[in-house]
């Protein structure tokens, strides 16, 4: 396709008709036929997009660009699907005099539309987006905002802003994050909007204006960097493509309509009596809506800046391997056999389920902590895992916090909305929780549900989503390390370790260079393949029924940690299948562990 | 105008419907509501598909049209009710409605103005009853997903759980308004939830007077149907995986109103309409539509098994399971599947949701058919997971813990209502799985309360409320499935059985049977499980079955259709039961440790483990192999929990068998014993037929008996 006559970035709907009326008069002017699937016009933007490079050209929208960018242009938003707002029944296609027009991809129709016209009505499905939660600062740089060409003015107060915002979140952010995690149950206003999200904005709105950063113009997209959510309509896609948590990037035309939310007392008296209009609790002015032309799925290596391109099975990976091991030994202060725990936890992820078991998960309890290391290590830790996995979630738990937060998400049925909960994570998510504060008490009947509900994410990795009437198990595939003074019984691990640190010293955060080498690592190597091959599943087996007849306490649950450990040890290393040399470290890994539970008792 | 034709001519196809349709025994089922009707004792007048399809002269085009755009087609049906409605057999005191119509129809006598159409009366205003197309109810409903834009203005059936509900309120049908100047009754249809009142008369005679009378809205004279609004949510079982699940409005009018509260479960028919807006609202979202569902009949989900209706090839199906010789294996192999082995807890679970019928004595006296079964073991040996699974198969079921955290508990308690401040009853998880099946993890954890409260459960199968005034018996008749864990949490085989299990006697007593699964060392079940977890590794799904387990919900089907049948004992076998009765009975006295407490209470047990085994085979009398089915089982039970003892009795298996041969020999007083019976004996004690066959071989060497060499009969050789 060269020239095209209408430039996808800045009028995608130009091109979204022209193809429409092509089809049209090659179909023998009957729409009919289009419902439900596409005419052609998501074939150009594949093109443009993909093969001419066009992706990156396209803003990527987030609180502070949505200012500048028109609507009906070309915009891009990363995020989450957080809840699912059922289908859209619109005007598809209707005949202004003796032309068919069509809807598609807009919430307003370019042509004045009769009444009585002829009219066709498809449907197309509502996804209610939201950045991905516990998204760490650094994945951001590599999206970093593509100078919009279309930009409609510049604000320079605005911008200067956002550099200075910019600067400060790259030092400072990672210790504030931490900081305000803590803090969480105290202050209101994070955690309404952590239950909330958008339905809270009006206490936004009234925050803003006393910090002062309000902006001067009348229309307020009253955005937090956490909160931003967007309404993508979806056209034409199988519904088994997009799912609950996942994250994916959109493409599609941006609209919001300006008009403010005059009839919400008309919705409320006249035409429902049941008022949850969905729309009237996300008003256009506060949510963007994205008209979705093209969207795929993001891995973790997405959010990776620059991707080097690297066999994984070359030596450039066992050094790599080295040097993060070496980082998180550090990070652990010099506890060797801890730092190789934590590598194999941080490449863990599920990987099947086979009936109610999780296969290939991984969770690490790491003994032995109390008030005063776990200030240093619990925080190092923290920091260290933030600058390797994209999502990272920190749980102080308490007693307090068990019997207030609200973990699971529930549905709404006054606003028909599922409100999210701590534990909506997107795959992939590395969930860290601190026992070391919890203090004996007494669990309300909230403790005891999220007390559950952690402990289910924990076994089965699966999140019970509260639907009222009834629960409805999600999958959900998140890392989870637990910190705590002796073995946590409240949240059994798949691995508990006493962890011996040999000194205090402080550690390098590690170069930003090798950073991003060990982000690639983790984000490569955990989605390598595996196998076993028949002589060493013999060796497996073998092992597996020896140590059954040492020891009888051992169980399926404790075959099945082994078999992933041994997955992970060999993917640390490139390899895609089981060598007898790593099945070896395993048992030897193992055996470190046991003497250590061992000393821990004597 | 070729559209009105049609119209009228379907008109005459309804009214000959209506007119003719006959049911199975000739009455004329729609002209009887009419007559109903006409009467004032009903209101609704329910038209079911399911007729038209049947009707003699059906036209599947019409039937399609019906379907299709079926608002329309209520009008067309209502217009043919109009000219059939009968004149009234029986007298009614008159209400306002009707008092009003006949001053209306004198009015219309005196001062005709029939060329004014807003004058004449619509023919709403006259109806006293509503029309509903009801969907047929064959072949499974929509799930709310599957609804589609293509659905729009059909009649769809669709199945889900009512989660919100709006108060009954009046909607305007017909709006009648009376002029100040003229005096004439204005009339005004009213088809959308808003309208634009009339404000000026639109009379004839007002308009050529050019006088612009002033329209007054009769609040009392205009007509009102009842309305309700609800939103209705997908079931859990049909939303797909990390899907949320879809809500539909749903209207709800006249008759239908109040029909539904939020939680139930419901299957409706309906027609799925756009809203149409008015006004503002109408010009911003042009675009877009809302839809809703225009209920046209609501129907419960029923729960209980005597309820659970056979669906489509269900039947069949059954039928040809039945026909099947292996019918009690491949149940009990479908139930868990993915757990391994334990093939007679299994049976055992099975039976339990078969159940035995409930006996009423003459005297009043209840007997319970419902068994209870007890598993007690190790932790990790599926305990649990066999629990919840025999909860999702069972059509009702409540699991619970024995540390249920609610205030409730297992039983019920008084609670005061917030809101009233009454006092009121809540069951807990015993009452709510009345005529299911509760199971109860955690037992040995269990509440002294409710430990007492559940003695009765068990056996009289109520439970009784003394509190805050309220005496009260509930009822609970559930078969109750406990888990515990052994007293010390893992099976101490130093300990006698006894002090492992945690539980009183007169509870155990209650159970008709008790297993304990234990996890042995032995090297075959230990390369098993590696096998397993290694197998489930490298090829991430489960290793083959080898067989195809059935389908839980073909397992409900054939469960449910087994519970209708209420199997006796015949007499013939009264006597073998009760020898086999008086000789557990003797075997214990023989002992000079008894381990079981073997009353009544087990004679019962047997009956009703034999009536389940019977009601399994679709059988209406108890064979001899129930009887020694059920013996085995609970032998087996016995011997789950005992094991250890008979290896320390220093007997081994084979001269045990040989023993009982010979017992079994000498007491019926002859030389033979034919092998069925020999099997028959031996399982019943515990063994296999492996053991027996080996038995047999041993002493046949040692020419203690002889041999058939095709039958394998035993013949005894007189030394």
């Amino acid at each position: 396709m060269v020239g095209l006559p209408y430039d996808c970035l800045a009028n995608p709907l130009g091109a979204v008709r022209l193809t429409f009326d092509k089809a049209v008069a090659s179909s023998g002017s009957d729409p009919t036929t289009f419902n439900g699937r596409d005419w052609g016009a998501t074939d150009i933007f594949r093109d443009f997009l993909f093969d001419n490079g066009g992706l990156s050209q396209v803003p990527i929208l987030n609180a502070t660009n949505l200012r500048w960018i028109q609507p009906n242009t070309l915009v891009r938003f990363r995020g989450m699907i957080q809840d699912m707002l059922g289908n859209e029944f619109y005007v598809g296609a209707y005949k202004d005099g003796a032309t068919w027009r069509t809807n598609k991809f807009t919430d307003v129709s370019q042509f004045p539309m009769d009444s009585s016209a002829d009219t066709r009505i498809w449907e197309r499905r509502l996804l209610y987006c939201v950045p991905v939660p516990g998204q760490n600062s650094w994945t951001e740089s590599s999206s970093e905002v593509v100078l919009n060409p279309y930009v409609n003015w510049i604000s320079p107060t605005r911008e200067k802003r956002q550099r200075e915002d910019n600067a400060s979140t790259d030092d400072v952010d990672d210790v504030d994050m931490q900081v305000s995690d803590h803090e969480i149950q105290d202050s209101p206003c994070t955690k309404k909007m952590r239950e909330g999200g958008p339905v809270s904005l009006s206490s936004h709105l009234e925050e803003s204006t006393t910090e002062g950063t309000c902006p001067s113009t009348s229309m307020v997209f009253d955005f937090d960097r956490n909160s931003f959510p967007c309404l993508v309509k979806v056209y034409d896609s199988l519904e088994a493509d997009l799912k609950l948590n996942d994250v994916f990037e959109f493409v599609g035309v941006l609209t919001f309509d300006l008009e403010p939310s005059v009839d919400k007392a008309d919705c409320d008296e006249f035409t429902s009596t049941l008022c949850e209009d969905e729309l009237s609790h996300s008003p256009p002015s506060k949510v963007p809506r994205l008209h979705c032309l093209v969207h795929r799925k993001l891995a973790v290596h997405d959010f990776l800046s620059s991707s080097p391109i690297m066999e994984p099975k070359s030596n450039l990976v066992k050094e790599m391997r080295e040097t993060l091991l070496g980082h998180l030994t550090a990070v652990l202060g010099n506890d060797g056999v801890a730092a190789h725990f934590m590598l194999l936890h941080l490449l863990s992820r599920v990987h099947a389920r086979v009936d109610t078991l999780a296969v290939g998960k991984l969770s690490l309890n790491l003994t032995g902590f109390n008030k005063e290391n776990v200030s240093i290590f619990g925080n190092r830790l923290n920091l260290a895992v933030k600058n390797l996995v994209p999502f990272t979630y920190f749980m102080p738990l308490t007693v307090d916090y068990l019997n207030t937060a609200s973990l699971a998400p529930r549905k709404d049925y006054e606003t028909s909305r599922l409100v999210s909960g701590v534990l909506q994570l997107a795959e992939g998510s590395h969930m860290m929780i601190d026992e070391t504060h919890l203090q004996a008490g007494t669990l309300n009947s909230v403790g005891v549900e999220n007390a559950r509900l952690i402990k289910n994410l924990m076994e089965l990795q699966k999140v019970e989503y509260d639907f009222k009437y009834y629960k409805m198990e999600m999958e959900a595939d998140v890392q989870l390390l637990i910190l705590s003074e002796g073995k946590s019984n409240i949240l059994p691990a798949d691995l508990v370790l006493p962890f011996r640190p040999l000194s205090v010293e402080s550690c390098e955060i590690g170069d930003a260079e090798a950073l991003k080498a060990w982000r690639w690592y983790l984000a490569s190597l955990k989605s390598l393949p595996h196998s076993i091959e028949p002589d060493m599943q013999k060796v497996v087996e073998d092992d597996l029924v020896a140590a059954r007849q040492a020891d009888r306490s051992l169980g399926s649950q404790d075959f099945s940690r082994w078999l992933t450990m041994g997955r992970l040890m060999s993917v640390s290393f490139g390899e895609t299948s089981l060598s007898l040399e790593h099945w070896q470290m395993v048992k030897e890994l193992e055996r470190l562990r046991r003497e250590r539970l061992q000393l821990k008792i004597n | 105008m070729m559209k009105d034709f049609d119209f009228s001519r379907d008109k005459d196809l309804a009214r000959d419907f209506i007119l003719n349709f006959a049911e199975g025994n000739g009455e004329a089922k729609y002209m009887k509501i009419l007559q109903d009707v006409a009467n004032h004792k009903t209101k609704a007048i329910q038209i079911d598909l399911e007729d038209l399809l049947n009707y003699k002269d059906l036209d599947e085009e019409f039937l399609r049209r019906v379907t299709e755009n079926t608002r329309r087609y209520i009008g067309i049906f209502a217009e043919a009710i109009d000219e059939l409605m009968p004149e009234p057999t029986e007298a009614f005191p008159d209400d306002d409605h009707d008092i009003l119509m006949t001053q209306r129809s004198e009015d219309r006598t005196e001062n005709t103005d029939g060329s004014d159409p807003l004058q004449r009366m619509p023919p709403e205003i006259k109806r006293f009853y509503e029309v509903y197309i009801r969907a047929s109810s064959t072949g499974r409903p929509f799930t709310i997903r599957e609804v589609r834009a293509s659905n729009i203005g059909q009649l769809v059936r669709i199945s889900g759980i009512v989660t919100r509900c709006s108060d009954v309120k009046p909607l305007m049908q017909v709006a009648v308004y009376t002029c100040e100047e003229c005096g004439f009754e204005i009339y005004q249809e009213v088809t959308a939830r808003v309208f634009m009142p009339l404000f000026e008369c639109p009379s004839s005679r007002c308009k050529t007077n050019k006088t612009k009378g002033n329209l007054i809205l009769q609040l009392r004279a205009s007509k009102f149907l009842k309305f309700q609004e609800a939103k209705i949510q997908e079931l859990a079982e049909h939303v797909p995986k990390g899907h949320i699940p879809r809500t539909m409005t749903i209207h709800f009018r006249g008759e239908l109103t109040r029909k539904v509260v939020p939680g139930d479960v419901a299957e409706l028919s309906g027609i799925f309409l756009p809203i149409s807006y008015a006004g503002f609202r109408a010009m911003r979202a042009g675009l877009v539509a809302d839809t809703y569902l225009e209920a046209m009949s609501v129907s419960h989900f029923k729960k209980k098994y005597e309820e659970y209706e056979l669906r489509g090839d269900e039947e069949e199906q059954i039928a040809r399971l039945s026909e099947d010789g292996d019918i009690y294996n491949k149940l009990s192999q479908s139930l868990a599947p993915e757990i391994f082995g334990h093939e007679d807890i299994k049976k055992a679970l099975l039976l339990l949701l078969v159940g035995a019928p409930h006996r009423n004595l003459k005297d009043g006296m209840k007997i319970r058919g419902d068994l209870h079964i007890c598993l007690m073991g190790d932790p990790g040996v599926a305990k649990s997971q066999l629990l919840k699974h025999i909860i999702n198969v069972a059509p009702r079921g409540v699991y619970t813990t024995g540390k249920g955290s609610s205030g409730v508990g297992l039983t019920a308690a008084v609670q005061k209502d917030p809101v009233t401040n009454e006092m009121v009853l809540e069951g807990g998880a015993l009452v709510l799985a009345d005529m299911g099946i509760c199971a109860i993890d955690e037992f040995d954890k269990m509440d002294e309360l409710d430990r007492t409260a559940i003695h009765e459960v068990m056996e009289q199968q109520t439970v009784s409320i003394a509190k805050a005034g309220i005496t009260t018996s509930l009822n609970a008749r559930t078969a109750v499935l406990a888990a515990a864990n052994p007293a010390w949490g893992r099976y101490d085989l130093r300990r006698t059985p006894a002090e492992n299990i945690n539980l009183p006697p007169a509870l155990l007593s209650r159970f008709d049977l008790l297993w304990l699964i234990l996890d042995r060392a032995d090297m075959d079940s230990d390369l098993e499980l590696a096998r397993h977890v290694v197998y489930v590794h490298r090829n991430k799904e489960s290793p083959a079955l080898g067989f195809t387990p059935l389908e839980p919900s073909v397992l409900r089907a054939y469960i449910s259709t087994a519970r209708k049948l209420s199997p006796y004992v015949p007499k013939e076998l009264e006597e073998y039961i009760a020898s086999a009765y008086s000789g557990i009975r003797q075997d214990e006295a023989k002992s000079n440790a008894p381990h079981s407490y073997t009353t009544v209470r087990t004679l019962l047990s047997i009956l009703r483990i034999s009536a389940a085994l019977a009601r399994l085979r679709f059988s209406d009398t108890i064979a001899q192999s129930d009887v020694d089915e059920a013996l085995r089982l609970m032998q087996m039970s016995k011997f789950s929990l005992y094991s250890e003892d008979r290896q320390r009795s220093g007997l081994d298996a084979i001269s045990d068998i040989y023993s009982i041969l010979r017992d079994e020999a000498a007491r019926s007083n002859k030389m033979d014993v034919s092998y069925a019976h020999a099997l028959n004996w031996i399982s019943r004690k515990g063994y296999s037929e492996a053991q027996l066959k080996e038995c047999l071989e041993e002493y046949a060497a040692l020419n203690v008996w002889q041999i058939h060499p095709n039958t394998f009969d035993i013949r005894f050789i007189d030394a």
